[in-house]
């Protein structure tokens, strides 16, 4: 199923640019980077697949190094496929833990007060690092305790009355853990006059399932998605997700990297901020009272990736009053479930160091993120509450 | 969405023309493909520093006005090339690195392969040479590399500089630090480019509190009482200028650092000092997109479609066109033809597919797809089919009618160029009072 023979690793031109930006690299010296780790890697792998790296295992899969390369080279991409074709996934059950987002969802959500109060206790987190490796200093996420889709159930006879409908693909985060930025989402576009539908079935869009080399579970999840993108957009304009690595994924990586062809709906699926930006742009925007904030924003590495800052940005200079600055575009170090896990702990800690420095000089009132992994780790490491973007426009609807 | 104006390319150009329009105070957004040609150049400023006939030019600015009518600076005249270098310095310095030239004049600069090239302005660690007599009070140099790292050839230097006329009589120490005696501690040693080499020597020597202090004394060692100390440029990326010149207090010693083979830390440097401060301006730079094509209406660019956003397109009342020559893919090429490949404009003539290049690559002659490039009017706009677009501006590498290799002067056209064309906007913006939000 992946692609065996795709060779355009070769228009590298060896110039080490990806390694300039690979925020791994520059942290742990003992990854060799983009570079080696991709299309240098891969010709001797092609060659001989033992001359397979250990190394590889270092890579988040940021996507950092295809932004940078003059060449076009997809060097993330390339390590990805590398590390599942010659077995360089450990899939333990934390990686199972880590990466079944939905599954843990599910299972988590309907004792979400008993399961948020253990996971938070010392003894309950030494023993996740001691037997699965899941380092303590991390804060782990918490359960909702009703579900993003339960709370939509109610609301879904409001929405059918609009004229104009999207399709919203919640996520498992949104729904299982926090649905705040789905709620926000809904009443922004209601405020625009467009209702909100889901699917009837969704899936993890598998990032964390790609990351820890599920790629199997991940394809099976893809296509089921875009069966029910086929059939729900009969009825509504598009697909739209708030959270910038299901994005990426839905559109990017699921024929890139899974090899699943979404070519008949890739055009209709709509990262949120782009959807209202350009829908702001037609003249469809609602009335917004002012909003005298300042706060700070970080971009999402996989939103850079996808093309989605600017759409952002837009939406942000938007809101009368607020004052945006922009941190340097550097890496926050979680990268979903990479930094979660105990050896990569102090490197995932030191990338961010960079971002948390900047966030505290500041001094801002708010940090404004669009992406829930990042949310956790400036949450953890600085002294401020982040916010998605949405959060801030329905804030501001009048 | 609309923009006051986008630039194409995040190199030289695109970055000098976009820090020129946010600090005008206009919405601004730079568009870049992938990192430019910095993270591979040397990390001085070439103005203009050899003639048609090989000969070292002195004064840069004096020389203009004996270049070809459709040279780009001959449009700019020698007053706005200078104004333009001002500015690039001033946000350089602001920047956090001082770059300096000695008056009008240009100074020589050492190469990693022992060459020595005219240049104007230059980073504190790179050390100046004078351009008429570069070797003037030196007597000895050493050329030191730390051992293993093979992207630095110091016999290779060596040689080069010996091979000018002036360096005759100085005497040449060519010396290793060994890995261990500065503490280092690499997976393959022979496999670091100067990038890793400088995130070891943070990781394990410097951040040490006796790291500075072990480092100069192995200089010292290797170097004796040479009169110039050359080194790869290994050190550090963002303050490398610092270091060096807390070595050269720790030593005594002159010290000069050398760009190696990319990635260039020196050149890496300038391009994020210059990043950083656009965004310090309020500039939003959009990274890992392409431009794919525009939509234009009556001799005008309305907007652009992108790779990553293709069903979206931006909106602008100008645009600058900065996506450099062959090496970045501003420009492309077949058998038969030149293009640009964002826009399809109209190039400087390319001629017959055999006169483009000499049959010799480094014969010293230069070649004829040197000077390919778009063709601009007085005001640096180009044309398609033969008509000017006139709220699009070309600027840097792109450019036609220029050589900047053969007459070293790269750097300073993308700079003149890209502060020309954001001027323009800012000029026209003026004159208008609509705003674009
Ligand atoms: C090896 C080397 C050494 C050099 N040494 C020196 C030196 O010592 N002194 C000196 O003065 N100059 C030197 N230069 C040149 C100098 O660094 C400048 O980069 C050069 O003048 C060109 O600048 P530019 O901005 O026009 O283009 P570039 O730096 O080439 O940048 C063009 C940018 O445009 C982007 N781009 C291209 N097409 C598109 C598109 N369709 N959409 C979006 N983005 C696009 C590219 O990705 C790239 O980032 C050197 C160059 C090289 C290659
Ligand atoms: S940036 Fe691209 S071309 Fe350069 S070394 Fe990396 S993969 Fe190769
Ligand atoms: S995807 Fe990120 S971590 Fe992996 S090699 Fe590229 S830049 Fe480094």
């Amino acid at each position: 199923m992946l692609n065996l023979i795709n060779t355009s690793f070769d228009n590298c031109i060896k110039c080490t640019v990806c390694t300039t930006r690979c925020p791994v690299a520059e942290a742990n010296p003992d990854y060799p980077g983009p570079k080696q780790a991709g299309p240098d890697g891969e010709r001797l792998r092609i060659k001989n697949p033992e001359l397979y790296d250990e190394a590889l295992k270092h890579c988040t899969n940021c996507k950092r190094c295809e932004v940078a390369c003059p060449s076009g080279v997809h060097v993330g991409t390339v390590i990805q496929l590398a590390k599942a074709k010659h077995g360089g996934f450990k899939k333990g059950p934390r990686e199972f833990m880590l990466s079944h987002t939905d599954l843990m969802g599910s299972l988590s959500s309907p004792a979400a007060p008993v399961v948020n109060t253990v996971t938070r206790l010392k003894p309950v987190k030494k023993l996740l690092d001691k037997t699965l490796g899941i380092d303590e200093r991390r804060t782990l996420p918490k359960y909702t305790g009703q579900t993003f889709r339960s709370w939509f159930n109610k609301q879904s006879g409001t929405q059918e009355q609009f004229k104009r409908k999207i399709s919203f693909f919640h996520g498992c985060f949104t729904n299982y853990n926090d649905p705040t930025v789905g709620k926000h989402l809904v009443s922004v576009l209601n405020a625009m006059n467009i209702g909100v539908s889901l699917m009837k079935k969704e899936k993890c869009c598998g990032v964390p399932l790609i990351a820890n080399g599920f790629f199997d579970k991940a394809r099976k999840n893809a296509e089921l998605n875009m069966n029910q993108f086929a059939r729900s957009l009969t009825e509504t304009e598009c697909v739209i997700a708030t959270e910038p690595s299901c994005t990426m994924t839905l559109r990017d990586e699921y024929p890139e990297v899974l090899d699943v062809d979404n070519s008949e709906v890739k055009d209709r699926i709509f990262f949120a901020s782009a959807f209202i930006a350009r829908e702001f742009a037609r003249g469809n925007q609602p009335d917004m009272k002012p909003v005298k904030l300042r706060v700070a924003y970080h971009s999402p590495c996989h939103l850079i990736k996808a093309g989605g800052v600017i759409h952002t940005m837009e939406l942000l200079n938007s809101i009368p009053g607020l004052e945006v600055i922009m941190l340097d575009q550097k890496c926050c170090g979680l990268s979903g479930t990479y930094g979660f896990k105990k050896e990569n702990y102090s490197t995932s800690q030191s990338i961010g160091q960079g971002i948390f420095d900047q966030i505290e000089a500041l001094g801002v009132d708010y940090v404004v993120t669009d992406c829930e992994s990042c949310k956790m780790q400036v949450e953890m490491n600085t002294g401020h509450t982040v916010l998605h973007p949405l959060t801030l426009l329905a804030q501001s609807l009048t | 969405m609309k923009y006051n104006s986008i630039i194409i390319g995040g190199g030289l150009a695109g970055l000098t023309s976009a820090i020129r329009c946010a600090e005008a105070g206009l919405k601004t957004a730079l568009i870049s493909a992938g990192d430019s040609a910095l993270t591979f150049a040397s990390g001085s400023i070439d103005v203009l520093g050899i003639r048609q006939n090989n000969s070292l030019v002195q004064y840069p600015f004096e020389e203009i006005s004996h270049l070809p009518s459709g040279h780009p600076y001959q449009k700019l005249g020698a007053g706005q090339v200078k104004q333009s270098l001002h500015f690039f310095t001033g946000q350089m310095a602001k920047a956090g690195i001082q770059m300096s030239s000695h008056g009008q004049q240009n100074h020589s600069r050492l190469t990693a392969l022992g060459a020595i090239r005219p240049t104007w302005l230059s980073q504190p660690g790179t050390k100046a040479l004078s351009i008429a007599a570069p070797a003037a009070g030196l007597r000895r140099v050493a050329i030191i590399n730390i051992a293993g790292f093979r992207d630095f050839q110091p016999a290779l230097v060596a040689a080069g500089m010996k091979k000018h006329p002036e360096f005759a009589g100085v005497e040449f120490t060519v010396a290793d630090i060994n890995a261990e005696t500065v503490n280092i501690n690499a997976r393959n040693a022979y496999e670091l480019r100067s990038l890793e080499m400088a995130r070891l020597l943070k990781r394990d020597l410097f951040s040490q509190p006796k790291g500075l202090t072990i480092f100069a004394s192995a200089i010292q060692k290797a170097a004796g009482n040479a009169d110039l100390v050359v080194l790869p440029s290994v050190l550090a990326v963002e303050n490398g200028n610092e270091l060096i010149s807390q070595l050269e207090a720790h030593t005594g010693l002159h010290i000069c650092e050398l760009a190696t083979l990319p990635p260039s830390l020196p050149g890496m440097r300038m391009a994020n000092a210059l990043r950083q401060r656009y965004r310090e301006l309020g500039g939003l730079l959009l990274e890992g997109d392409e431009v794919l094509s525009g939509y234009f209406d009556n001799n005008k660019l309305n907007s652009i479609k992108t790779r990553l956003n293709p069903s979206m397109p931006l909106e602008a009342d100008h645009f600058i066109l900065a996506t450099g020559s062959f090496f970045s893919r501003g420009l492309d090429s077949n058998q038969s033809s030149l293009t640009d490949k964002t826009f399809n404009l109209d190039v400087v003539e390319a001629g017959q597919r055999e006169q483009w290049s000499n049959e010799r690559f480094l014969n010293g002659h230069q070649h004829g797809f040197s000077y390919f490039g778009i063709e601009t009017n007085e005001r640096f706009n180009p044309y398609q089919n033969g008509k000017a677009i006139t709220n699009l501006y070309c600027a840097g590498g792109v450019l036609g009618g220029f050589n900047p290799v053969a007459e070293a002067s790269a750097g300073g056209v993308a700079i003149s160029t890209g502060w020309f064309a954001a001027n323009q906007i800012i000029a026209q913006r003026s004159g208008s009072s609509g705003t674009a939000k």
